[in-house]
């Protein structure tokens, strides 16, 4: 083991700050990086569990939900038009008040009344499925019984984290618009932080006055014969179409949804901020106890120049050391989220740790790390040996 | 038992230094710390220099083994003309190859064991990590620390920790040898046994051993006594050692 490596391990202590300093600065951009995309993850749910192989929208839409993405009715013929498209469903969708019901007991007090709770009210946003078995706007990860409770009319299925927001759970009833609705169905894995949703079957939309019924619908779900084919299918589409649609496989899409979320200029200001902000702390406290760390021992380095060893071979001891610290930092920063995003789990709030991030953010750290050996060199110039001689 | 070759021919120089002067800055006046000393050292020899503090030992050792630059004067050691003259890298180069060094504190790193702060300096060297522990585990049994090579300065005792420095120094194979106050932080028992293994060094390792105290009882060891006050060299004698000598432990 090399004298850096040893020395990091044996004064651990020593070495606590820098390594607090680095988790922090990596859970700070990694924690907002991860909310961030974890709000994304919620709108891009549909889309990558979604059993449509293409999705056809307008073109410059990159989102399922929210901003125009829908087409002209005709174009659900022409999508049929190519040999290779089994399936046409336009994606349906609206928006509206949400409030759960209490049944009142009469025979409780006022005070109890009120100690239940007033009913909640929010909005929220519907979406659709049509629930013939094997449709192309069922989530891959529907069950048959989920399909088949949505198929009841009046019906309405809620992800379990939305249970609370939404004062329901499962069998209560609620007013959709007004209207008598019953939550016959859980999800699980579709939690979106940013505004609560509902899913309902396309009857049901329907019989609550909300279905599309003009000249327009919604994104184009496609299913093919041969999904393989994807690819080219929407290669070949988007040709056919001739600019007037935009054919995008379910993975692009659900790529372009994310991104096109990281382009808005707020997120992009505030990780930018939280970077440099965990820049400046991870740097700054590093290299300060870098130099603590080398001047608690710069009589032993001393020794080893008298002994004739060169500077350089000092500094890479140093430049060695901080490397270390780096790592040491990044694991600690990746068990600090993980715990984190573990206890945000529970509280409903989705942190997403992706590989990318993890590993820009580890890189990040361990050039901190290293940046803030590289100014601490200095202080190896006070490994005078002439100074052991008194 | 020995386990290196022996440099030079007993009786050569392996120093020699001619006119050294050293000034220190103090205040605006400059305080002259080395007088034009001139010096010499010679492979086999424990060479004492003796003097009271603040005469300028530790300043001309330092000014020998290419530490501090002396204002004026030359040292030409081993096959080196005139050292001085070389680039710092040379000079630490030349270190490297040729010198080891013991001062009074340990300077050994907490975080390594016996075994680890020898085997240190020798990968610097360039020796393979198993020639370098082969080599820091003889060095190690050479100065009576077989138990202790995995060790770390924690669990040493004083004496123990400087055996370890010596080690440190001797496992290079040093031509020269540096010694400033090897004894000073030491008590008696382990301070002869210090004085006892640079003797070796001198005697069986051929080496030129240059060893800086304030303490006249190391004197007995000695093949050559140099005593030195406030910068000038006032005596310079030969004498017989005696190896089996004791140093009282009370002091
Ligand atoms: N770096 C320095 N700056 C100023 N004065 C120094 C420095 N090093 C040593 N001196 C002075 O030089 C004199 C000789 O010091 P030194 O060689 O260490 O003496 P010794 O080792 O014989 O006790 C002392 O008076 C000391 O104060
Ligand atoms: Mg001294």
């Amino acid at each position: 083991m090399s004298l850096a490596l040893s020395t990091l391990l044996y004064e651990w202590r020593r070495y606590m700050a820098a390594v607090m300093a680095l988790a922090l600065s990596g859970l700070l951009v990694l924690g907002m990086a991860g909310v961030f995309i974890g709000i994304g993850k919620g709108f891009t749910a549909t889309i990558e569990r979604s059993s449509a192989d293409i999705i056809i929208m307008q073109p410059g839409a990159k989102s399922l939900i929210g901003g125009p993405a829908g087409v002209p009715r005709r174009f659900i013929p022409l999508a049929y038009n190519h040999p290779e498209v089994v399936e046409v469903q336009p994606l349906d969708g609206a928006g509206g008040s949400f409030q759960s019901v209490r049944n009142v007991d009469p025979t409780k007090s006022v005070a109890e009344r009120a100690r239940a709770g007033a009913p909640k009210q929010n909005f929220v946003q519907t979406s659709i499925i049509d629930t013939r078995p094997g449709s192309v706007t069922i989530p891959t990860d529907y069950s048959p019984e989920l399909v088949e409770a949505l198929r009841q009319p009046y019906t309405v299925a809620i992800d379990e984290t939305a249970m609370r927001s939404l004062g329901v759970k499962l069998g209560d009833k609620a007013l959709y618009n007004g209207q008598t609705v019953t939550v016959a169905a859980i999800l699980r894995g579709y939690p979106n932080m940013m505004q609560q949703s509902i899913v309902m079957s396309r009857d049901t939309l329907r019989m609550v006055g909300q279905a599309d019924t003009g000249p327009r619908v919604g994104p184009l779900m496609v299913k093919l014969s041969d999904p393989t084919r994807a690819e080219v299918v929407a290669e070949q589409l988007n040709q056919q179409g001739d600019g007037q649609w935009k054919a995008w496989t379910r993975q692009d899409l659900a790529d372009a949804n994310q991104s096109a979320m990281f382009e808005q200029g707020p997120l992009i200001i505030i990780l930018g901020g939280v970077t440099v902000v965990g820049i400046i702390i991870g740097v700054a406290i590093t290299w300060q106890t870098l130099r603590g760390a080398i001047m608690a021992n710069i009589k032993e380095f001393a020794s080893l120049r008298a002994l004739g060893v060169g500077m350089a071979s000092l500094r890479r001891i140093v430049v060695e050391l901080s490397f270390w610290v780096g790592v040491v930092g990044v694991a600690a920063a990746i068990g600090l989220t993980w715990l984190v995003a573990v206890f945000a789990g529970t509280q409903g709030v989705l942190i997403a740790l992706q590989p990318q991030a993890l590993i820009a953010v580890g890189g990040g750290l361990i050039s901190i790390a290293m940046i803030s050996g590289l100014l601490s060199l200095g202080v190896l110039k006070n490994s005078q040996p002439a100074d052991l001689l008194r | 038992m020995m386990t290196t070759k022996s440099h030079g021919k007993h009786g050569d120089f392996a120093i020699e230094a001619k006119g050294l002067v050293k000034r220190f800055k103090s205040g605006k006046a400059y305080v002259e710390v080395l007088k034009k000393v001139d010096f010499d050292a010679r492979h086999g020899d424990l060479t004492m220099v003796m003097g009271p503090s603040g005469s300028g030992k530790s300043t001309l050792i330092a000014a020998l083994s290419g530490l501090l630059r002396p204002e004026e004067g030359r040292v030409d050691t081993l096959d080196v003309d005139d050292l001085w003259k070389l680039s710092s890298g040379k000079i630490d180069k030349f270190r490297l190859d040729h010198c080891g060094f013991i001062f009074q504190g340990f300077n050994l790193f907490p975080a390594l064991t016996a075994l680890q702060q020898v085997e240190t300096v020798l990968k610097f060297q360039g020796l393979t990590p198993a020639a370098a522990k082969k080599r820091a585990t003889l060095a190690l049994e050479e100065v009576g620390l077989k138990p202790r090579l995995h060790q770390r300065p924690s669990a040493l005792s004083g004496g123990e920790k400087q055996r370890v420095a010596i080690a440190r120094a001797l496992a290079k194979d040093p031509q020269i040898l540096f010694a400033d106050e090897p004894t000073s932080a030491l008590d008696g028992e382990n301070g002869q046994i210090v004085i006892r293994l640079l003797r070796r060094a001198a005697s069986e390792h051929g080496a030129a051993v240059i060893c800086v105290t304030h303490d006249p009882r190391l004197e007995e060891w000695a093949d050559r006594v140099i005593k030195i006050e406030d910068g000038i060299i006032i005596d310079d004698q030969r004498r017989t050692p005696n190896p089996n000598a004791t140093l009282a432990s009370h002091h």
